[in-house]
C-alpha cells in the first residue's frame, strides 16, 4: 500500500510539473548557460544529416555553428522534425531553429522570424543531361513527373504548359523519370541539388534552368525574444556581407542559389 | 526371455507420462540469423550486378552499423529502465489490486484497467507532451531529455500490465495456504510478503518476460515522438544515404534482424520457463 501511495504521488507530481518549466530567453541566458541549443534537421542532405559517426553535419550546422562562435559558447545540435520543432522553440528546449523552415503567415504568428531572411528555396526541374531543354517554355507538351499534392503544380503546368505525370512522395517520381516516363522531376530545387550530390545523379541528370517560384526560409526564434532577434539579425546580414553561406553551399557541394548570390552582392558593400 | 532385466518386469503400472507438446516449427535463433543474413546478403548481390559506383547496400550496413548500433542499444536502454520503472510501480500496484481495503482496491483497478486498455502510443504522446523538457527544483534545473521522458511513457503501460501478473499469480495460489497462514497467526502483510509472493516469482517470470519482449519492440514507437532511437537514426542514414528507394529494405531489414535477435531468445527462454513451471 505504502507502494502505492508513493507511486501515485510520484506519478501526480511529474504530471504536474509541467508549469515549472522555464522558456530559456534572451543572449545572457544562453551565455550563462554555456550552450546554444539549434534545432536542425537531421535528414535533409545536404542542409542537416548525419554522418557515419552519428554528429549532425551540413549547411544549417555551419550556420548554427557560427552563431555559438559568435556567442563565445558552445553549441548543440537538436535533431527535429516539421512536427515538432515549432512545439521545441516555444517550449524552450530550443533557442532558436534553422530547419529548412518556409517562411508562412501562420508561422509568423507563433515565433518570430529572423530578417532578412538567411536564404531561399526554388522550384526546379531534373532534367537529363540529353533532354535539351534550355528554358522553361521548351517544356511545352513535354511529360514532367511531379509529387502530387505539390503546391507549385498547378503554377507550373499554366505557366509553362508541360503535361504533369504526379505521383506519390519523391521517391515513385525519381524512378518515373529514370525509366523514361517523362522527361524530368519539377521539386523542391534544395532537394533536388541534395539529390545532385549523389554519384547515382550526378552523371546524367542536371539543373540547367534558373529556379522559379522562390519560396524564402526563415530562421526563428521565440516572440518577444529580443536581444537573440537582434543578434541573429546582424549576423544574417553579416553573412551575406561575407558571403558565408554561398561559401557554405559550395562546401557542402551545391551550386550557389540566386538568393544568397543576390543577398550576398547586395550587402557585400554595405 | 532373460531374467536379467527385472525392471521391465515389475508388477506395478509406471507413471502415465504425456508426450510433450512441441511447436512443429521451431527456428534456432542462429539459424533465424543466418536465414536473414542470407535475405539481406541475396537482395544486395542481386543489387551488385547493377550499379558499380555506389556502395552495395551491404556496404552501406556496415558503414553505418556503429551508429545504428549504438542507436539500438538506445533502445534496450529505454527498455530496460521503463521496465524497471514498470515493475516497481506495478508491484505497488498489483498488491494495492489484492487490498482488503476496498476503496484502495478499486481505485487501483481503475487504474491497471486504464493504463492496460489504453493505446501505447496515445499514453507516450502524452508523457512527450505534457512533461516539461526541463524541471526546475530547489533551483536546480534537472533537465528531462526526451528519452527519459519515453522511458516514463513506457513504464505506465507495462505498469499496468505487470499489476495484473502479480495479481493473477497470488490469485493462482491455493486458497488453503491462505488459510494454512492465518493458522499459524501470520498477518496478512506477513502472509504476502513471506509466503506468497516468493510462490509468485517463478509464475509471474514468464509472463513478466512476455510484457518485456513486447516493450523491447515497442520501443521504436519513441522514433515517432522525435527520441533518436535505432529507426529514427536508420530514416536519417537513409536519407544520408541519398535516399536510394533500393536501400529502403536492407536498412530497415538490418533493424528487424537487431530485433528479432534480441527478442527471439527471450521468448524461447519464456516458453522453456513456462514448460519448466506448469502449474498441474
Amino acid at each position: 500500500m505504502r507502494n502505492l501511495v508513493r507511486s501515485i504521488v510520484t506519478g501526480a507530481a511529474a504530471l504536474l510539473m509541467f508549469g515549472s518549466a522555464q522558456a530559456a530567453d534572451g543572449v545572457d541566458a544562453i551565455k550563462q548557460r554555456g550552450t546554444l541549443n539549434v534545432g536542425v534537421k537531421a535528414d535533409y542532405k545536404p542542409f542537416g544529416y548525419r554522418d557515419p559517426a552519428g554528429t549532425i553535419v551540413g549547411i544549417e550546422p555551419d550556420l548554427a555553428a557560427d552563431i555559438a562562435k559568435r556567442l563565445g559558447v558552445k553549441l548543440e545540435l537538436v535533431p527535429v522534425a516539421a512536427s515538432n520543432r515549432i512545439e521545441f522553440l516555444q517550449q524552450g528546449k530550443i533557442d532558436l531553429l534553422i530547419a529548412t523552415m518556409s517562411d508562412r503567415p501562420e508561422r509568423r504568428r507563433v515565433v518570430q522570424a529572423i530578417e532578412p531572411l538567411y536564404y531561399s528555396d526554388y522550384v526546379n526541374i531534373l532534367l537529363n543531361k540529353k533532354a535539351g531543354i534550355k528554358d522553361w517554355a521548351d517544356l511545352k507538351g513535354k511529360p514532367v513527373c511531379a509529387t502530387s499534392g505539390a503546391w507549385y503544380n498547378k503554377d507550373i503546368a499554366k505557366s509553362y504548359g508541360p503535361e504533369i505525370v504526379a505521383f506519390d512522395g519523391s521517391e515513385k517520381p525519381l524512378f518515373a523519370m529514370k525509366q523514361g516516363n517523362c522527361i524530368g522531376y519539377v521539386y523542391d530545387q534544395t532537394f533536388l541539388q541534395g539529390k545532385l550530390i549523389e554519384d547515382e545523379w550526378k552523371a546524367d541528370y542536371d539543373l540547367p534552368l534558373k529556379g522559379v517560384l522562390p519560396s524564402p526560409w526563415m530562421i526563428a526564434v521565440a516572440l518577444e525574444n529580443t536581444s537573440l532577434q537582434k543578434l541573429l539579425e546582424d549576423t544574417t546580414k553579416d553573412w551575406m556581407k561575407t558571403g558565408f553561406i554561398v561559401d557554405a553551399e559550395k562546401k557542402w557541394g551545391i551550386t550557389p542559389t540566386e538568393y544568397s548570390v543576390s543577398m550576398h552582392e547586395q550587402y557585400k558593400d554595405k | 526371455m532373460s531374467n536379467a532385466e527385472p525392471g521391465h518386469r515389475l508388477a506395478v503400472l509406471l507413471p502415465y507420462r504425456l508426450a510433450p507438446t512441441r511447436i512443429s516449427v521451431r527456428i534456432s535463433p542462429l539459424s533465424a540469423a543466418i536465414l536473414c543474413f542470407c535475405a539481406i546478403l541475396a537482395a544486395s548481390t542481386a543489387w551488385a550486378e547493377s550499379g558499380p559506383t555506389m556502395l552495395s547496400p551491404l556496404q552501406v550496413i556496415l558503414k553505418w552499423s556503429p551508429l545504428l548500433l549504438r542507436g539500438f542499444a538506445f533502445n534496450i536502454l529505454i527498455s530496460l529502465l521503463a521496465m524497471l520503472l514498470g515493475t516497481v510501480a506495478g508491484l505497488g500496484l498489483g498488491l494495492a489490486l489484492l487490498s482488503e481495503f476496498r476503496p484502495l482496491a478499486a481505485i487501483s483497478w481503475l487504474i491497471t484497467q486504464f493504463f492496460r486498455n489504453a493505446p501505447w502510443l496515445v499514453l507516450l504522446f502524452f508523457v512527450m507532451f505534457l512533461v516539461p523538457f526541463q524541471v526546475i527544483m530547489f533551483k536546480t534545473t534537472i533537465p528531462l531529455p526526451d528519452w527519459i521522458k519515453a522511458t516514463v511513457g513506457f513504464a505506465l503501460p507495462v505498469m499496468a500490465n505487470v499489476a495484473e501478473v502479480v495479481r493473477g499469480a497470488v490469485r493462482s495460489i491455493p486458497s488453503t495456504q491462505w488459510e494454512a497462514a492465518e493458522s499459524l497467526s501470520f498477518t496478512r502483510r506477513q502472509t504476502m510478503w513471506l509466503i506468497m509472493l516468493p510462490q509468485c516469482i517463478k509464475r509471474m517470470l514468464p509472463p513478466w518476460m512476455n510484457v518485456y519482449a513486447l516493450v523491447a519492440m515497442s520501443t521504436v514507437l519513441a522514433s515517432i515522438v522525435g527520441v533518436s532511437e535505432m529507426l529514427t537514426l536508420t530514416a536519417q542514414v537513409h536519407a544520408a544515404e541519398g535516399g536510394r528507394p533500393e536501400l529502403f529494405a536492407p536498412l530497415y531489414g538490418f533493424a528487424l534482424l537487431c530485433f528479432f535477435l534480441y527478442c527471439y531468445p527471450i521468448n524461447l527462454w519464456t516458453a522453456r520457463l513456462e514448460r519448466r513451471f506448469r502449474v498441474r
